[in-house]
């Protein structure tokens, strides 16, 4: 029993239920049907953000394109199933392929720079994918946006907005499962190697050009479920979402919930997009404050949580050992040793 | 002929627009060592700020100026001693996303103080044309060229000539070294803060009375301005503002004289410095930094 409770996977299966039980819940009347397409929303969004911490987390590399990539495939997925008229699984392959190639690319181009380079010049291929969002109107639909249904499987299963909430919350978990045994072995290890000297990490035999194009792949297959995820669920695609502010969205997530922590950025993406939905948004007075909140949220973690969310669970842990009080060498706590009697003590030191 | 002048008039025109970007960015850059993506955001604000004195309240432009330049380096300063200064655990990557987060305080502030609704704002020069060649061309225009030049000139001097530059040059190459002999380091990082927003403010001022003030009206002006940076390279101050003029020209030339350039003119600009980058990648002018293992 112990064994389950303490397996990881157990813990996002966990999660997992617990999120599937939500539209029960609505229809139950306890939350509000809109809770539920937040919540849905927010998990798209956490599968692209938990992409970019993989490449900023692990392998410590900048990403300001996301939200370009996300775009991409959310406009193929649509082009595919509405004007191509052809099956949602095909829909799924050419919309994640497509972009997961020019991310590989973008992997490939990123070996020349370092840093701050590398997310600028990410940021300039979100900007060209952009600029053809907006014109090329017969593939995106240009400013008034792409259209896409609701998925259907196997070419008879027609989900409806329950459904497909569904589909999202299971891709979720499978997506953390893969993720966590991905970055548990032997690809974690190497990827932290190269976050802390890519020198030393090449001493040691890992190849920097292949993981580098690893985790750039990782990043945007991740990014591509979540844009497909996205342009079925929310119903259509304008260029205007898919603007740097996302990507930066995508950044605040990963500090708040706390790098290279899978739940971290689950609870990142619920504090950063959720949050401001669901209790900010419905109070007409507050409505206006949100990226405020949002904003000072994001300093305030930075400056004095540098660690995210994620930490908290061992920050409680060690408050509550310092709470039983702290054991010396000896194993006696404070506490016990004022009670030590002038010998016990003149014993102690001798030993 | 008398075409491709006016297309380079234009060029330095918005050059300027984006020039002052690129050196508010690197300015930040220099002596925080942190990239600024609030730039663009920082002087939207003020460049509201400037545009409600003058629409709302019937205020002379010129009158209004002085009021946007003391809230941008009261900013500047704040920004610093409540937010940057304090920053010392967070690592680069940390103080870029703090400025991330300066940019949602800041559009969530704008709303609240100035109102939701676009202004719009007059221009400098508010009448007037000149022929140059044959090419009909506004004081406003060539206004704005040769004060974009001008600030250059004045801050590159600064820089170079002065005792101020001198210690911006050393904070900006070393800060701890500088600190030891005596450089006030924080004062420096302060000033640059509140330098660098007001070329943000004076570089939205001039590009407001093209479009309209809205919260998104810099945005396109601060990518082409971390372009230029990048591209000009970080190393120096002087490189990011000719990549700056660089871009402008290039960006005219695409979008004038390729085929349906008004389209695909800032794609393929943007494929080209991609390109660019990859051949050079510390930027043109910039040169790597050797770091030991």
């Amino acid at each position: 029993m112990k064994k389950i409770i303490k397996n990881p996977y157990s813990h996002f299966i966990l999660l997992g239920l617990v999120l599937l039980t939500l539209p029960y819940l609505a229809e139950a009347g306890a939350i509000r049907n809109s809770t539920v397409t937040v919540i849905g929303t927010t998990i798209i969004y956490t599968i692209a953000a938990l992409g970019l911490n993989v490449l900023l987390g692990f392998s410590g590399l900048i990403s300001l394109g996301t939200a370009g990539f996300m775009g991409l495939a959310a406009y193929i997925s649509a082009y595919v199933t509405e004007t191509m008229a052809l099956p949602f699984e095909v829909a799924v392959m050419a919309a994640i392929g497509i972009p997961t190639l020019l991310g590989i690319l973008v992997g490939i181009l990123s070996l020349k720079f370092e840093g701050i380079y590398l997310g600028i010049a990410t940021l300039v291929v979100a900007e060209i994918l952009r600029e053809i969002f907006i014109n090329v109107t017969p593939f995106t639909g240009g400013a008034t946006g792409a259209l896409a249904g609701r998925p259907v499987l196997a070419g008879t299963f027609q989900l409806n907005r329950i459904q497909t909430y569904y589909l999202i919350v299971v891709v979720m978990v499978l997506i953390f499962i893969l993720i966590h045994n991905l970055t548990k072995g032997h690809l974690g290890r190497a990827l932290n190697a190269m976050r802390g000297s890519e020198a030393a990490a090449q001493a040691m035999g890992v190849n920097i050009f292949k993981y580098r194009l690893i985790a750039f792949g990782i990043a945007t297959v991740l990014a591509a479920v979540s844009g497909v995820l996205y342009v079925h669920y929310v119903g259509l695609s304008y260029p205007t979402t898919w603007n740097l502010m996302l990507s930066l969205d995508f950044l605040a997530i990963i500090v708040v919930g706390g790098f290279r922590s899978i739940f971290g950025t689950f609870i990142g993406s619920f504090i950063i997009f959720a949050m401001s939905e669901l209790f900010l948004k419905p109070i007409p007075a507050l409505a206006n404050i949100t990226p405020l909140v949002k904003g000072i949220l994001i300093i305030i973690f930075i400056l004095y949580y540098p660690n995210g969310l994620a930490n908290i669970k061992h920050q409680v842990s060690h408050w509550l050992v310092r709470r039983k009080g702290k054991r010396d060498a000896f194993g006696q706590t404070k506490a016990e040793k004022k009670n030590l009697t002038r010998a016990e003590v003149r014993e102690n030191d001798t030993v | 002929m008398a075409n491709f002048i006016g297309v380079f008039l234009r060029s330095l025109e918005y050059g300027s627009f984006y020039a002052l970007s690129a050196l508010s960015i690197i300015l930040v850059y220099k002596t925080s060592y942190t990239t600024n993506f609030a730039q663009a955001t920082l002087g939207m604000f003020n460049t509201f700020l400037v545009a409600t004195l003058v629409m709302r309240q019937g205020w002379s432009l010129y009158a209004a100026i002085p009021i946007g330049i003391v809230s941008a380096v009261i900013l500047g300063v704040l920004i610093d001693i409540v937010i940057i200064r304090r920053a010392t655990k967070a690592g680069p990557v940390g103080k870029q996303i703090i400025t991330l987060g300066l940019i949602s305080v800041f559009l969530g502030l704008t709303p609240i103080i100035f109102g939701v609704d676009n202004l719009s704002l007059p221009r400098f020069v508010s009448s007037g044309t000149l022929t140059i060649m044959g090419t009909p061309f506004s004081y406003n225009a060539l206004f704005n060229i040769l004060f974009g030049i001008f600030i250059m000139l004045t801050m590159f001097a600064t820089i170079q000539k002065t005792k101020i530059g001198l210690a911006i040059r050393t904070t900006a190459s070393n800060e701890t070294t500088a600190r030891i002999m005596g450089v006030p380091t924080k004062t420096v990082t302060m000033a640059a803060w509140a330098v660098a927003i007001v070329l943000s403010m004076i570089s939205g001022l001039m590009t407001a009375p093209y479009s309209s003030v809205s919260l998104t009206f810099m945005n396109d002006v601060q990518i082409t301005a971390f372009l230029a940076t990048v591209v000009g390279g970080f190393a120096t101050f002087h490189g990011p503002v000719i990549a700056a003029y660089g871009i402008s020209v290039l960006l005219n030339i695409f979008q004038v004289y390729m085929p349906s350039g008004t389209i695909w003119g800032k794609p393929l600009l943007y494929a080209v410095l991609l390109l660019i980058m990859y051949f050079k990648p510390y930027g043109i002018f910039g040169k790597q930094r050797l770091k030991k293992v």
